[in-house]
């Protein structure tokens, strides 16, 4: 009861605060953009090359606002926004008039999470054992050598090594698919020959985000690592005989583990915002594309819609790690 | 410690032979189409975000427009084909029929014309589309036909009559298609739909001659199969079968990797960068452009490029200070640095197309070499008209050690003509107007304060826009002017509420490109639409250059008097340009090149510049005119 009282309802209700702050700023920022998503649609229109006639152009605006819903005040229209989002309803998209936002995000996201899920916790958890056994076995020849590909790796523009994956694998030898997230003609129903199918195409995007992930990961927990090292408990249980696997993994690693864990749930939020670059470099289907298209067209619902899953992402992410924190670190708890 | 490293480097290198040798080479054409019957083509607008909607009647809206669905599923009325300069009558069996004060117009449509699942085309789907539109707030057209048509009705299955609200002597050009008209709806699908906004039409039927096989659900592909009815549809009648029995159209994404695509003979027809372009030429030997040599690119497409300019906003409101920036600009330099030679000038505010030329450019020639400045050098009145540009051109071209097109093909390849590189006229129309030079060599304006001209541009360096803001900046600060290229995400914004002193949108809005008509272009500088700065304009090129003339103003409003057929439209397009030139609102430079790949390893007799018989852009809707035309080269 006191851990609800004292610690708990306060973090939940901080929690419901941030996603407030969160999204009332999402819904005033685009409004505060150059972009009129009115203006958008007859620019679209007219550069594609229909010809719309001058004198309807003013009529045509009101017609748009109406439907768009941008008539009356901000206030009003902020009113509107709310009473839609209690009902999980983000709005029709401006673009794609009338398709709801909500049924755009969910063509693409589920690429961008199985992708993204997957990448982060494999880099998190490659990049912090290799850079955890890298940091206390430092002295080796091995681990020099997996700290100077780490070093090699990380300054390199996250674009570079995805086009050269992407030149080496899918042109040069070309073994892997260069656009898409399954085959053409891939039937969509749950099979082996599927689950292959979106494995090979998923796998040059994945590796890239592993591999730059994975060095990231990596040379943070090395420098953690080289400071606990010199902690007097890591001499003592070395003095006393502790074996190096028994000291590295429950004496080292997992202390290194506590700022690699807060910054494991920040990754996670973001899964929300999408890979912009994995999906112009690999053309891999995504929801990055979608926001980016939104901005550059002035969609605020869709806009919207991405950036609030995204809050609420990161923000869910930190409370449940905030929570969950007394598992790996014995000295904290909520009392 | 070092057994578990080596089981997980092992392990790692296991699983990627594994996932890689899977298959060995990848195709991007599934296992059952076969690609020698297959054409694959690239989506010029991208990803669909929207993969499994085909409904494109809502304003506004792009579901792949361009993955087939104005290319081989839906046929307009009459087609603008700009090869040859002509209008197309597609599913109307002529042109439209007005009556004297233009208040009706009469459509006959061609017979025999089926949708894909059997049920023929008339004029009752015809009606029904335009109802529903003008009857529904949010579809397209919806404004213009409540604005215009008063009834619409028929004469037997074949003929529809519009009786018109008011005059409208260009009333057809709604249902003409110029990537853009209104297409039509199947009445016995729509009609059965209780919100055809929210309808998403999937899977579609369609009138032209394919139909959707399959679909990305991810929106990168659209795979098309071609009728086995196809003769019951217009191309059909008019062209012939369509030789490829499959269309695919495929994003790939940025140039490069259009390129990579079609190295590996895994893209037919794209549009490219010139430097992806020439990495294709490298590295495919069955790869070409739209002409097989230099200047290669695509020099027909019916848009002028330029520099539009705020009149607005001081100094660009006076007319000397406009032509001083026009005579300040080396056309060869500038075309120079833009596309390295690659370009046809043009010094009109059309397109220097082949029809355009032979409408304009060539019956204005004598005009133009006549035309003088107010201003006289050497006790003459100075005549800006260089009719020696395009072999200047040429000249550059040579020198970077290009083989460039015999003399009789110069004007073709090149230009008619641009206005002289003039600096010291430049510096007499400035020094008239209270300009002088600092001590530094920068001109002051006429208050003494340094002049600064601010070029807006947009964010792709590969476009004409962006080419052409940097080339002329170039030109401007070598005649003394402090230039300073602004690009923003935002341009278009920014020059539609006339944010900004010069701009690389277009500098007048395209003409039809298959028609002499100029109304489209002029009405873009009536009077009655100049939109003061800070006010959104009503569109694009043309409207944000915020200029307009009485004069003007008149030919327009004897254009609409004229019939679309009538002779006496070019004479008034012809006195109209004589306008323009003399007050040179907006800069036009070169036309738009277009930079397309094709291959020719699975497909040949693209329409290229050897061989014109079509408009040449994949994306276009006229690509289902070229289809029956192409050969296959028989392999597998």
């Amino acid at each position: 009861m006191t851990f609800f009282k004292r610690y708990l309802l306060p973090r939940i209700i901080q929690y419901l605060v941030v996603i407030f702050i969160g999204t009332t700023v999402v819904f005033v920022v685009p409004r505060l953009m150059p972009t009129d998503p009115i203006q958008q649609t007859i620019e679209r229109v007219t550069m594609q090359g229909t010809y719309i006639d001058p004198d309807a152009v003013e009529e045509l605006k009101e017609t748009l606002k109406e439907l768009y819903g941008l008539k009356g005040t901000l206030f009003e229209q902020y009113a509107i926004f709310w009473k839609r989002l209690f009902r999980g309803d983000f709005g029709p998209s401006f673009a794609q008039f009338p398709t709801p936002v909500m049924e755009l995000i969910s063509i693409s996201l589920p690429w961008t999470t199985i992708l993204l899920l997957l990448t982060t916790l494999l880099s998190w958890v490659i990049g912090n054992i290799l850079g955890g056994l890298a940091g206390y076995f430092s002295h080796y020849r091995w681990a020099r050598i997996l700290e100077g590909i780490a070093m090699f790796i990380r300054p390199i523009p996250y674009y570079i090594v995805a086009l050269g994956l992407l030149i080496l694998f899918a042109f040069i030898f070309p073994i892997f698919p260069v656009v898409g997230g399954a085959s053409i003609g891939s039937e969509f129903k749950l099979s082996w020959n599927l689950i292959i199918d979106i494995i090979e195409h998923a796998f040059l995007p994945a590796l890239s985000l592993i591999i730059v992930g994975t060095s990231t990961w990596f040379i943070t927990m090395r420098l953690i690592v080289s400071n606990i090292v010199t902690e007097d408990y890591v001499s003592y249980a070395q003095s006393g005989g502790v074996s190096n696997k028994e000291i590295v993994f429950h004496y080292v690693i997992r202390n290194g583990l506590l700022p690699q864990i807060t910054g494991l749930a920040l990754s996670l939020g973001q899964i929300f915002s999408g890979a912009l670059i994995t999906e112009q470099v690999f053309s891999y289907p995504g929801i990055g594309t979608l926001l980016y298209r939104s901005i550059s067209t002035g969609d605020y619902n869709l806009m919207m819609g991405i950036t609030i899953l995204s809050i609420i992402g990161i923000a869910t992410g930190v409370l449940i790690i905030d929570i969950v924190y007394p598992l790996f670190d014995p000295r904290i708890r909520y009392e | 410690m070092r057994k578990s490293l080596r089981v997980l480097l092992l392990g790692l290198v296991v699983c990627s032979f594994i996932l890689g040798s899977i298959s060995v080479a990848f195709t991007q054409v599934a296992p059952q189409i076969p690609r020698n019957e297959t054409i694959i083509v690239d989506i010029l607008g991208g990803r669909v975000v929207n993969p499994k909607r085909f409904n494109s009647w809502v304003i506004g809206v792009s579901s792949g427009t361009d993955s087939g669905i104005q290319q081989l599923m839906l046929e307009p009325l009459w087609c603008v084909e700009y090869a040859k300069g002509r209008v197309l009558n597609v599913l109307a069996k002529e042109p439209p029929i007005y009556n004297k004060d233009f208040t009706q117009m009469t459509v006959k449509l061609r017979e025999g014309i089926y949708w894909s699942d059997g049920v023929e085309f008339t004029a009752d789907d015809v009606i029904f589309t335009v109802e529903t539109l003008k009857n529904k707030p949010g579809m397209s057209y919806n404004t213009e036909f409540n604005m215009y048509v008063d009834k619409i009705s028929k004469t037997g299955k074949y003929t529809v009559i519009f009786d018109l609200k008011q005059p409208n002597s260009r009333f057809h050009t709604y249902f003409l298609d110029r990537w853009g008209a209104c297409r039509f709806m199947p009445k016995h699908i729509f009609e059965k739909v209780e919100d055809p906004l929210k309808f998403d039409f999937y899977p579609p039927i369609s009138l032209g001659p394919y139909v959707l096989k399959d679909v990305d659900p991810a929106g990168y592909w659209r795979l098309w199969e071609r009728r086995k009815d196809w003769n019951r549809t217009a191309v059909g009648k008019m062209y012939g079968m369509p030789k490829p029995k499959y269309v695919l159209f495929i994003y790939y994404g940025a140039p490069e990797k259009k390129a990579m695509a079609q190295i590996k003979h895994e893209l037919d027809m794209c549009d490219l960068t010139m430097e992806s372009f020439r990495a294709v030429l490298q590295q495919n030997q069955y790869a070409r452009g739209y002409r097989k040599d230099f200047p290669w690119v695509v020099n027909i497409d019916p848009c002028i490029t330029g520099i539009t300019l705020n009149n607005a906003v001081s100094p660009f409101n006076i007319k000397d200070v406009r032509w001083a920036l026009t005579l300040a600009i080396d056309i060869v330099d500038t075309i120079g640095i833009a596309f390295d030679g690659a370009a046809t000038m043009g010094a009109l505010l059309i397109p220097p197309t082949p029809a355009y030329l032979r409408w304009y450019y060539r019956p204005m020639e004598t005009w133009l070499k006549n035309f003088a400045l107010d201003i006289e050098v050497d006790g003459k009145p100075f005549k800006p008209y260089d009719t020696n540009a395009p072999y200047r051109l040429a000249e550059y071209c040579k020198k970077r050690g290009y083989t460039v097109p015999p003399e009789s093909q110069i004007k073709n390849v090149f230009g008619y003509g641009w206005w002289k590189y003039a600096p010291e006229v430049a510096t007499k129309l400035l020094e008239r107007q209270g300009f002088k030079k600092g001590a530094d060599g920068k001109w002051l304006l006429p208050d003494g304060k340094p002049w600064k001209i601010t070029i807006t541009t947009g964010t792709n360096p590969a476009h004409p826009q962006y080419r052409n803001g940097f080339a002329v900046a170039q030109q401007w600060r070598k005649f003394g002017i402090d230039v300073e290229v602004k690009t923003s995400e935002t341009a278009g914004t920014e020059g539609t509420y006339g944010k900004y002193e010069a701009i690389t949108t277009w500098p007048a809005q395209e003409p039809w490109g298959g028609h002499p008509d100029l109304y489209r272009t002029f009405s873009a500088w009536r009077s009655k639409y100049v939109k003061p700065v800070g006010e959104a304009a009503i569109g694009a090129a043309g409207y944000i250059s915020r200029w307009s003339d009485k004069k003007l103003d008149g030919i327009i409003d004897d254009m609409e008097k004229t019939a679309w057929d009538d002779p006496n439209l070019t004479k008034l397009g012809i006195e109209g340009l004589k306008i323009l030139v003399e007050e040179m609102p907006s800069i036009p430079t070169f036309g738009y090149p277009g930079v397309v790949g094709w291959d020719e390893y699975y497909w040949t007799n693209y329409p290229g510049a050897e061989n014109s018989y079509q408009q040449p852009y994949h994306h276009w809707p006229n690509f289902k005119f070229m289809l029956p035309y192409l050969k296959s080269t028989g392999r597998k």
